[in-house]
């Protein structure tokens, strides 16, 4: 499967060579001394026989090979072109593009013969061409036109010879009938089997594939009550079909990110001095484009990171009883709709204890708070925005981008990131990545007389509690759920808020809770997980569960708090999507947990 | 042409190449601008076509919270979320808006999404560059906040507030949405 695909793209690229060459030759038949043309030749040439060769169709590496030679030695000025090499170039070029067309079918082509010729040629034009172009004083175009004239003749004679001499072509008849039916193939125009499309080309298909699908639901809710189901039953299945055959299209493989590595790896291994080899596992894992571009730059941070900070130096290692050559990890893996991204390293892994010491330098957390943190929600305070726990800037690290960025882009992904790490072993950096941006499952509420969606990514289940279940907490309210504790605020409070000074009040997230007087009213709660912190959303009513596409809110209300975008409903009201990591930023931030 | 020019240090050099405009036979019509005229408040403000995608009859606006007041939310206008702004608000002017009555001015560039609630169906204007007096004293004089305003347009006894929409919202203002994401 791989292997097809492969060659599939390297069908794609040399067609495309193919085409640049043709146009190239001609652009060099009409002017000789085009440096620009012959350069560009070289390098396209030396790009296609390098691809064949590494795929294995050994006949076109090795015509490459020849026309390589060929223009390496006019590259270097070494000799000169002239008219009558043209006839055969694009002969050789005409084969060439038979020889890929015969990759693409399966099928060999004869090539021994156009070989030979092109020998010839490189022969030839090293020898005699460069003979006579040293000998006369002429200027350069009398010059040219003459040694055409002589080569020409000389041409003629000894290309017998030559050709007569060389081994293993079969004289003669085989190379009457590779040649036989050039005319008529000459002026065949081949198309390439792939089309390069902009991304957001594919953006806007995907947006409007996403928007039908919504469209979709909502008039088969409709048509539901009118019992047609049958017509509903074919649209929902083509618009289904349509809409996952777009996302595929978007579809790459980790493989392409992967593989980058290699060379960032190796430069930073180099300037800190260490050893290290990277292994990949899962490349061939699809995921949507425009996700791996978001989260490109985070792994090259948590790479480099990787390298800089937890793999440690031969030394140490040899002392501790490890290979001197360090190992990083980079693996896929696809878990229902996610993607499963880890960064794993063999290094030092993170020190718990120095983090704490920081985390109370910072004052990020009152030691009380900190004292009471398991070893495993402390190293998460390397997410926070402002915390580095390196001391000394290195070149490689401390570039300003910290893990509070990568936490970030994750987030705004719609994923979620894990760290696992064991002192002395290593590191595990998890991502875990939508495979797809497009359509998102999400649930709706509603506050204020409003609608609002949160991403089921975020949701772990909606209960349904006493007044009298949920009790105030210093600032907090807190309710039990599954045995565990988890903080309840009412979005209400938080979105009643008209100010700043109003967010800041200690007894906000009280307000609605003491307006609530029976204590048996039913309060409404999405539990939502976010960084493994489980807090309560209360909210007005729940409706559905719903896809939705977000479309992220633009200027100017872009950095509206607590909102990470919007997106239309069925009844074209716009419906705003909750920032689940914002919110929750909001609660636990060092003021409250200081509390 | 109008010849009452507003007094400024450049109405003598508006005259005269108010002349040589006359003097052509088709600039005439180069030079004038096509503007959007509404009321807000008790005064007439106008804006250039060209910022202008369409007008609207008001959609259900979803409110956003924590944000300005003139912000009144987002609405979906042929399947763009856009953010609606109330001017009369912004401007602190007496405010006679409501929400669901009226029109909505659509001005979307690639950068912005918004659109602003006027009260009644806009008129177009067509006005001779020269009824534009772009450096009346009391825009000039007017601190970096007032800037968005354009220019001053006199028609007989009419004078319409000339702004320019993009000034408005690229202002701070905006970007300090209470409590804003930093």
């Amino acid at each position: 499967m791989k292997e097809e695909e492969l060659r599939q793209i390297f069908l794609a690229e040399a067609q495309d060579s193919f085409e640049e060459l043709n146009r190239l030759f001609t652009q060099l038949e009409k002017n000789h001394g085009d440096r620009e043309a012959t350069e560009a030749i070289f390098r396209i040439i030396h790009t296609l026989k390098g691809n064949a060769a590494a795929m294995g169709f050994d006949d076109v590496a090795s015509i490459g090979h020849l026309l390589e030679d060929i223009f390496s030695e006019i590259r270097k000025g070494k000799i000169l072109l002239t008219a009558m090499v043209f006839d055969d170039l694009f002969k050789a070029i005409d084969k060439l593009g038979e020889m890929i067309e015969g990759v693409k079918e399966n099928k060999k082509v004869p090539y021994k013969g156009l070989r030979a010729k092109l020998k010839v040629i490189l022969r030839n034009l090293k020898g005699e061409i460069e003979f006579k172009a040293t000998q006369g004083g002429e200027s350069s175009e009398e010059k040219d036109k003459e040694l055409e004239k002589e080569v020409k003749e000389e041409l003629t004679e000894s290309q017998k010879e030559i050709l007569a001499s060389e081994q293993p072509v079969p004289l003669g008849v085989n190379l009457a009938e590779e040649f036989a039916d050039e005319e008529e193939k000459k002026s065949k125009i081949t198309f390439s089997d792939f089309v390069q499309v902009p991304v957001s080309k594919l953006d806007d298909l995907l947006n409007l594939v996403g928007e039908l699908a919504i469209e979709k639901d909502r008039i088969i809710a409709q048509g539901a009550s009118f019992g047609a189901t049958n017509e509903y039953t074919r649209l929902y299945r083509i618009t289904s079909d349509l809409q996952y055959s777009v996302m595929g299209v978007r579809l790459v493989q980790v493989g392409a990110l992967f593989h980058k590595f290699h060379r960032i790896i190796r430069d930073v291994a180099t300037i800190e001095g260490k050893k290290v080899n990277l292994e990949l596992e899962g490349t061939e894992i699809e995921i949507d484009r425009n996700v791996l571009q978001i989260i490109s730059d985070s792994m090259i941070h948590l790479v480099r990171n990787a390298v800089s900070h937890g793999i440690e130096s031969p030394e140490e290692r040899r002392k501790k009883g490890k290979p001197e050559a360090g190992k990083i990890l980079l693996r896929a893996s696809s878990d229902k709709e996610y993607v499963i991204i880890e960064i794993i390293d063999d290094g030092n892994g993170v020190d718990a204890t120095k983090i704490r010491k920081k985390v109370l330098e910072k004052g990020l957390a009152s030691p009380d708070t900190l004292s009471a943190l398991s070893d495993d929600d402390v190293v998460k305070f390397i997410f926070e925005p402002g915390f580095s726990s390196v001391e000394n800037v290195t070149a490689v690290s401390g570039r300003g981008v910290g893990m509070d960025v990568v936490k970030k882009a994750v987030d705004a992904v719609g994923g979620k990131i894990n760290t696992y790490t064991e002192l002395g072993k290593g590191t595990t950096f998890s991502l875990s990545l939508p495979s797809s941006m497009a359509v998102k499952s999400a649930l709706l509420f509603v506050v204020n007389d409003t609608e609002y969606a949160i991403p089921l990514s975020f949701t772990e289940a909606v209960i349904s509690v006493k007044r009298s279940a949920i009790h105030k907490v210093g600032g907090g309210l807190v309710t039990t759920h599954l045995d565990d504790t988890i903080t309840v605020m009412f979005l209400r409070d938080l979105f009643d808020c008209t100010n700043y000074d109003e967010l800041q009040d200690a007894q906000l997230l009280h307000r609605s809770f003491d307006q609530i007087e029976d204590d048996e009213t039913k309060i409404n709660i999405v539990v939502v997980s976010v960084d493994n912190r489980m807090i309560g959303f209360v909210v007005d009513r729940l409706l559905q569960q719903k896809e939705i596409i977000e479309k992220p809110l633009g200027k100017p209300v872009e950095n509206a708090r607590f909102i990470s975008g919007a997106t239309i409903l069925g009844n074209g009201n716009v419906c705003l999507v909750l920032d689940a990591n914002d919110i929750s930023e909001f609660l636990f931030k060092p003021a409250f947990v200081a509390v | 042409m109008n010849v009452e020019e507003p007094s400024s240090a450049s109405s003598n050099e508006q005259k005269v190449s108010a002349a040589i405009e006359m003097t052509r036979s088709d600039a005439d019509q180069e030079k004038k601008s096509n503007i959007i005229v509404f009321r807000l408040g008790e005064e007439e403000y106008g804006l250039r076509i060209d910022q202008i995608k369409e007008v609207v009859i008001t959609p259900r606006i979803t409110q956003i919270p924590l944000t300005p007041s003139y912000v009144k939310g987002v609405a979906n206008i042929r399947g763009n979320i856009l953010a609606i702004i109330d001017l009369e608000d912004k401007f602190a002017l007496r405010n006679t808006m409501s929400e669901t009555s009226g029109y909505t001015l659509v001005v979307e560039s690639h950068e912005y999404n918004m659109a602003i609630l006027v009260k009644d169906v806009p008129n177009t204007l067509s006005v001779a560059d020269t009824d534009i007096d772009y450096t009346p004293a009391v825009v000039t004089e007017m601190h970096g906040d007032q800037d968005y305003i354009n220019g001053i347009i006199k028609l007989d006894d009419r004078l319409i507030i000339l702004i320019d929409i993009f000034k408005i919202i690229t202002k701070d203002d905006l970007k300090t949405v209470i409590g804003a994401k930093i």
